[in-house]
């Protein structure tokens, strides 16, 4: 698999002074915590880390054994952390009960061992050690070493192989974090970097993690980018994804959904769990998916995506050259529908035609054979297979009873109804790409 | 998905069934392997239908520990051995994987053994069975998708009905069997409690704990499905439970009546012939052939998923050798090594089986644990955590398991 790095120089493991100062998690815990001056305190337990918008999640605090019970020690109060002890800047320190805080986590109950995505790999891993170093007048998480030979070494009393060995590390920066914990662990190089996933791999990924994990994937993921990913996974994974998540969420990363794709989705959740998200909906967007969940998937309505460029006959080349570019991006801004006065279908206009003509001219001046092939609401799944097949277009334009163009059908629709509607279906297709 | 207006509602929940059937059926008739059936045959022959409640109780376990098994595989979509690294630390996360493989390869020489006796049976030398079985078991897994291999373990399975005709032929008294069934008694000997124990002890196997759990992730079953899949699990276990049933009333109508004492399912199988007459010899030599290669499928597939998790790397059918080398290099390991094993001449197999049958055993206790831990977990399990009674019903399984364990293994050592 192909590995993509992300594009920034400032990772902290470049740092030469920061890769000769990594003190390794696992190997800390049980370590004796000292004042200053050298009297124990007791035996460190777990590491707090705060999330937040740093890269390198900040040492919040630690917890320490002190006899038979567990304190909480702020993370300010460390003045020196070594492989071997951790010493405090003062002789006193007030010893508190440890309360787990919003936006918190504990390295090694909540990240250690626990799956993380390793965002360069792109897969679904366990971390086998954490690494701290000071960065930025703080104590932060730095490195995860997912190595083999990192979790060996653990299992192994003494120090075999102790220490990290740098090819192993993973920048921090680099990987998705999807403890759990109270807080997602998250960072913005690797939001930044699961951006450049292609939307197919991601919904693999998420199709790899279980509820926490992969809703915590979900909310930190660009929306736009989550909803492409979606419409990439299987039918009853995303059911269960969206049961999952609030209908709030839901209902944003529907809305970002091609019409069609959101629509078949929300055809198949139950009533009132659809009802939900789609109180949770800008209301245009509610009444266009609405009247496309009302449609049969084996009916060219509910196949459409309600996605169409109308403009006027009477309107200039300029003009709907400016509406395709105000839609650039959308994969069906490759012409636009003409209507008449009345609202009815005329004609549909290839973007290259628009380009070749002058900019002034009136769109009714374009049109001409060969008209676009159009097909009712109504029209069954099999004669708009049909349509196509006689056609050999790339495109069909879906028309109300009064002819007016609701949407279109563009090749991958068809594909995926086909796909919906075919019993040979496995269920363990689409799966393992990881 | 099937489009609903297409197909009947009817034939939609038999697909759907379909779709989400395997785990539990699978990890549910590879529990009846060789050892299972050489057990089952041992406990018909020597207390004929007395014992048969024993086999009863231990399916009733299969039933909640697959049942618990599978969900906690659909909800946290991890492995045992990973979840128990997760939750439990490296060491003993580390320490279950490495019990888990020794005994694995142990089971699976005993897999082999079986594959070789029942050879024999037919006249075919077991140079010959073994590696053809080997190969043909790796040749499915490594060059197929999850689906097609899914499908060949069911067709394997169907081998089962053959111990059911057996059980017909041998024209069993039906009304001692349900007395064995349902009035629990046991003669207080150590011979008895040690094959009541033993029984237990091949149904709840440690490794099919650890597949059904990684076969859930495999498949990508969501929590949707688990309706269905505990359909999967109680179907499974029940036909392991009537196949062990049919096994035991075929030796107690005819071995036992006799007096026959015998040593191995291969055995049975020989002294069925002049006894039960007909194709009796063929139908249990053929079902063992068919337990001995599903489970020694499932072994090295269970050993493969349990390492693969226990270090956070790729495990899937689907994933190709480049993908997941470690899962495929375990899995062809595991299979090597126990065809080796059975084939060195003078290897010492008793040795070896009683050992793995010891570490099985040792190992069942800490894995049952760690699965009840993990079944009360709410940040792992979430809205499936278990209820109060499923914990209660959890620790009475445990219990009896542990008292059994102790008793086996204080036989084995005396």
């Amino acid at each position: 698999m192909a590995k993509r790095i992300v594009g920034r120089s400032e990772l902290a493991l470049q740092r030469k002074n920061i890769r000769e100062s990594l003190v390794s998690l696992a190997g800390l815990i049980g370590k004796p915590v000292k004042y200053q001056g050298g009297n124990e305190i007791g035996r460190l337990v777990d590491v707090v880390v705060r999330h937040g918008e740093d890269s390198y999640p900040p040492v919040s605090g630690l917890i320490v054994k002190v006899g038979q019970n567990k304190s909480f020690i702020d993370g300010a109060r460390i003045s020196k952390l070594t492989q071997n002890e951790i010493e405090l800047s003062s002789a006193k320190v007030d010893l508190t009960e440890f309360t787990r805080r919003e936006g918190e986590s504990l390295l090694d109950a909540d990240v250690l061992d626990h799956q993380i995505v390793d965002v360069n790999g792109l897969r679904v891993v366990r971390s086998s050690d954490l690494y701290l170093a000071p960065l930025d007048r703080e104590i932060r998480v730095v490195g995860v070493d997912i190595s083999f030979k990192a979790f060996l070494r653990r299992i192994f009393p003494g120090a075999l192989g102790r220490g990290p060995i740098p090819k192993h590390v993973i920048d921090w920066a680099n990987v998705a974090s999807l403890a759990h914990g109270t807080g997602v662990v998250r960072s913005n190089e690797s939001r930044a970097a699961l951006g450049q996933l292609r939307p197919a791999d991601l919904a693999d990924l998420i199709e790899d993690l279980a509820g926490r994990e992969r809703n915590a994937l979900i909310e930190m993921l660009d929306p736009d980018l989550a909803a492409d990913a979606l419409e990439e996974m299987e039918d009853d994974e995303l059911q269960g994804l969206l049961r999952g998540l609030s209908a709030e969420r839901s209902a944003e990363l529907i809305s970002r959904m091609e019409p069609d794709e959101g629509a078949e989705v929300l055809r198949d959740l139950d009533g009132d769990h659809r009802e939900s998200i789609f109180m949770e909906m800008d209301n245009s967007v509610a009444k266009q998916l609405r009247k496309l969940v009302e449609f049969d998937e084996t009916l060219a309505g509910g196949i459409m995506t309600s996605h169409i460029l109308i403009t006027h006959e009477a309107d200039t080349v300029a003009s709907a050259l400016a509406l395709l570019v105000e839609h650039r991006g959308r994969d069906i801004s490759d012409g636009v529908v003409v209507v008449d006065a009345k609202g009815k279908l005329l004609d549909h206009i290839q973007i290259i035609e628009l380009v070749a003509a002058k900019p002034g001219a009136l769109l009714s001046s374009l049109m001409g054979p060969p008209y676009p092939t159009s097909v009712n609401l109504k029209t069954r799944l099999d004669e708009v297979i049909d349509e196509f097949a006689n056609n050999r277009g790339s495109s069909i334009i879906v028309v109300d009873e009064k002819n007016k163009p609701v949407g279109r059908i563009l090749a991958d629709d068809l594909v995926d109804a086909l796909a919906s509607t075919s019993d040979t279906q496995g269920f363990a297709q689409g799966s393992g790409a990881l | 998905m099937a489009n609903k207006r297409m197909i009947s509602p009817k034939k939609i929940r038999i697909a759907a069934f379909l779709a989400v059937m395997g785990p539990g059926l699978i990890a549910g008739l590879s529990d009846n392997d060789p050892a299972g059936i050489t057990t089952y045959s041992v406990l018909g022959a020597d207390y004929g239908y007395q014992l048969l409640w024993v086999l009863v109780a231990s399916m009733l376990a299969l039933i909640v520990l697959h049942d618990l098994g599978a969900r906690i595989g659909v909800v946290t979509r991890q492995g045992m051995i990973g979840l128990i690294r997760q939750k439990y630390g490296a060491r003993s996360g580390t320490l279950s994987a490495g019990a888990l493989i020794l005994a694995n390869v142990g089971t699976m020489t005993a897999e082999f053994a079986g594959i070789a006796a029942a050879g024999q049976l037919f006249g075919v030398s077991k140079y010959v069975s073994v590696p053809v079985a080997a190969i043909a078991v790796s040749f499915l897994v490594l060059r197929n998708s999850f689906a097609t291999v899914e499908k060949v373990f069911f067709i394997v399975s169907a081998g089962f009905i053959a111990y059911i005709i057996a059980g017909f032929m041998a024209g069993p008294d039906w009304g001692a069997a349900a007395r064995g069934v349902l009035i629990p008694t046991i003669p207080f000997t150590q011979e008895a409690i040690f094959i009541a124990t033993a029984t237990i002890g091949t149904t709840l196997a440690p490794w099919g704990l650890a597949f059904i759990q990684s076969y859930a992730v495999d498949k990508r079953l969501t929590k949707d499905d688990l309706k269905l899949l505990r359909v999967d699990v109680w179907t499974g276990s029940l036909l392991t439970g009537v196949i062990g049933f049919f096994v035991v009333v075929t030796c107690a109508a005819t071995l036992h009546k006799e007096g026959i004492k015998i040593n191995g399912a291969a055995d049975a199988a020989r002294a069925l012939e002049p006894l039960a007459g007909g194709m009796a010899k063929e139908l249990f030599a053929f079902g063992l052939i068919g337990c001995a290669l599903l489970a020694a499928s499932i072994l090295p597939l269970s050993t493969a998923y349990s390492v693969s998790d226990l270090t956070g790397r790729p495990a899937a059918l689907d994933d190709s050798p480049k993908e997941a080398p470690l899962f495929y290099l375990t899995f062809g390991l595991i299979t090597a090594i126990s065809a080796f094993l059975i084939l060195i001449p003078g290897a010492p197999l008793i040795k070896i089986l009683i050992i793995t049958q010891v570490i099985n055993a040792i190992l069942l206790l800490p894995l049952l644990i760690y699965m009840y831990g993990i079944s009360k977990d709410e940040r792992l399990m979430g809205e499936f955590v278990a209820t109060r009674t499923m914990k209660n019903i959890y620790l009475i399984i445990i219990t009896v398991v542990g008292i059994a364990i102790s008793c086996m293994l204080w036989f084995t050592i005396i």
